[in-house]
């Protein structure tokens, strides 16, 4: 599979602080989801690919061109979709203006062939019938659905999504899934979340950061299996467990180094999520 | 036109005045005449057709099709698509912050009070409050029109290709248009200083200019603060050090050859650092409410 980004030894500061430290990675076709907790570096990762800030240190390339020069910046923002955490919106404008106001930063000029452009990326996000509404008056599933129609503008190969679903309830966030499932096909897309189901139903990679630092790379199924044999469960919190929680069922679900004839679980996506962090030192999983 | 052939139709349009009908040199009567048989005849409707330039049709359809869902322009669109700016960048404009009614309103409210209290007072040979505030207000008007703060849309912006500092220079020019009309007209308000009333133009280049120049290194609110800020300094250490009512030196004719200078200087470091406007001024992770941006 064609490699669409490849990334090498990117380090950025924020005064004292490591946003990213040496993060090397490679993207391909298809979904990869970027997992991690707050301050983990992710926003500061997709900034720096979506050419937003530039790397202290490293460099990258997407689709063969390099950001680090004015030419291959243009390039890379000419095959670039990208849907930023909060994403803004001229509130008076109506969704139809705000994607054409995108447009026009795209380069897109001429008249007619740029409001077919909006009318068709606003028909991809299933929006054809509220373009003309104010997106003061839209709901914030149709918002994101809006900023996403944004990004879809000049049918980009590279889709940067800093976490489209948060903040929507699970049926808008059931739809938008839907909605990147579609618009991956035949690209390559980067979407950062705090949700593991996120990942566990759209992603055919998975990327997990912690502290700036890339802390594991893989398959969702591998990522999985890094917690195979070490959940269980037990009729009260075991108190050598690195997390557990009651479950619905009233038993606790332990993850961590099981006692000797625990009672082993099916490991889960988060589980694994979980442990990757908390082997890492990233984060004290307890809840 | 609607309809299929009316079966009682018995004569068709002459090939010869169906072609000026298609280049649209038909002239009236004859004109009317074909309107209203097209309406009635499918035949001739299909003839006519086959005589015009596919190129042409296809022209038309997509101008129709442009049409269909249009957003209606705003009021400053339409104002700017009259004088002749493109539609394109009449968007980019209707999207500048401080173009919109409120700030200019606002604008209009301070200059109002300010020149009537200039006036009213009248005891300095030169309009001292008037000037000192002029030079602020386009100041901070290309300030709000472009960065984070003030831009909703700021980040998606960036990341466009669309260069940065195009973006910038568009807004820059509109909103120091519209500025600098405001405050002619409130200079229009103190005919009593002639010329001397004027000595706010060099000083509001010179501050725009240094406060954009600033803004790559200092950030969009930061630049513009300091550069006000200094102005105001400047304009205090000046008042100390005045004898009487004489002319504050930055009002003076030597004054105005310095904001000259500082308003060129800025200008060549604008260009210089033209390509720092290719990311965004703010390293930090943006925040914002529903619409973003806003803090």
């Amino acid at each position: 599979m064609t490699v669409t980004v490849s990334a090498s030894g990117l380090t950025l500061r924020y005064g004292g602080t490591v946003a990213l430290d040496d993060v090397a990675l490679r993207l391909e076709e298809g979904i990869t989801g970027l997992l991690g907790p707050n301050g983990a570096g992710k926003t500061t990762l997709l900034r720096v690919l979506a050419t937003a800030v530039p790397a202290d240190r490293g460099a990258f390339t997407v689709l063969g061109h390099d950001p680090g020069t004015a030419a291959g910046r243009l390039a890379v923002r000419r095959t670039l979709g990208y849907l930023p955490q909060n994403p803004g919106f001229h509130p008076d404008f109506t969704a139809f203006a705000f994607v054409d106001y995108v447009a026009i930063l795209k380069e897109l000029t001429d008249r007619a062939a740029r409001h077919r452009e909006v009318r068709r990326v606003l028909a991809e996000v299933d929006l054809a019938d509220v373009r003309g509404r104010r997106i003061k008056r839209l709901s914030g599933g149709m918002r994101q659905r809006v900023a996403l129609a944004a990004a879809l503008v000049g049918d980009p190969r590279f889709l940067v999504l800093d976490e489209p679903t948060a903040g929507l309830d699970p049926e808008q966030r059931m739809r938008f899934r839907e909605l990147i499932t579609r618009t991956g096909e035949g690209r390559t897309v980067l979407l950062s979340t705090h949700q593991t189901e996120d990942v566990a139903m759209l992603c055919h990679r998975v990327i997990v950061m912690a502290g700036g630092h890339v802390r594991f790379e893989g398959t969702p199924a591998e990522l999985t299996a890094r917690a195979a044999g070490r959940v269980w469960s037990s009729a009260e919190r075991d108190p050598g467990a690195r997390a557990g929680w009651r479950t619905g069922a009233g038993a606790f679900r332990n993850v961590g180094d099981p006692p000797e004839g625990a009672d082993l679980l099916e490991p889960t996506l988060e589980d694994g999520y979980l442990l990757t962090l908390d082997d890492t030192g990233a984060q004290a999983v307890t809840r | 036109m609607s309809g299929d052939t009316n079966p009682r139709q018995t004569w068709h349009l002459a090939e010869e005045d169906l072609r000026a009908y298609d280049r649209g040199e038909l002239a009236p009567p004859l004109l009317w005449s074909a309107d209203a048989h097209l309406a009635g005849c499918a035949e001739c409707r299909v003839r006519l057709a086959g005589l015009a330039d596919p190129a042409v049709l296809d022209a038309g359809w997509a101008r129709l099709d442009a049409e269909l869902d249009a957003p209606r322009p705003s009021l400053l669109e339409r104002l700017l698509l009259r004088c002749g700016v493109a539609d394109h960048t009449a968007r980019l404009l209707a999207a500048t912050p401080v173009l919109r009614r409120s700030w200019l309103l606002a604008v209009t409210a301070v200059l109002v009070m300010t020149v009537a209290a200039s006036d009213a007072l009248r005891q300095a040979d030169s309009p001292t409050l008037f000037l000192a505030l002029a030079p602020l207000l386009p100041l901070a008007g290309v300030a709000l029109a472009y960065g984070p703060v003030c831009d909703p849309a700021y980040e998606m912006a960036v990341v466009a290709p669309l260069h940065g500092f195009r973006l910038v220079l568009v807004r820059t020019v509109a909103v120091l248009a519209v500025g600098l009309g405001m405050n002619g007209l409130a200079t229009l308000a103190l005919p009593g200083y002639g010329l001397r009333a004027l000595a706010w133009l060099l000083p509001a280049l010179a501050l725009t200019a240094t406060g954009l120049a600033l803004t790559p290194r200092l950030g969009a609110v930061l630049a513009p603060a300091l550069t006000g800020g200094g102005w105001i300094a400047l304009l205090a250490v000046a008042a100390t050090g005045r004898h009487g009512d004489a002319t504050l030196p930055p009002f003076t004719a030597a004054g105005q050859g310095a904001a000259a200078a500082v308003a060129a200087l800025a200008v060549v470091l604008l260009v210089h650092l033209r390509d720092r406007f290719d990311f965004a001024a703010d390293r930090t992770a943006p925040t914002g409410g529903p619409y973003g941006g806003t803090p």
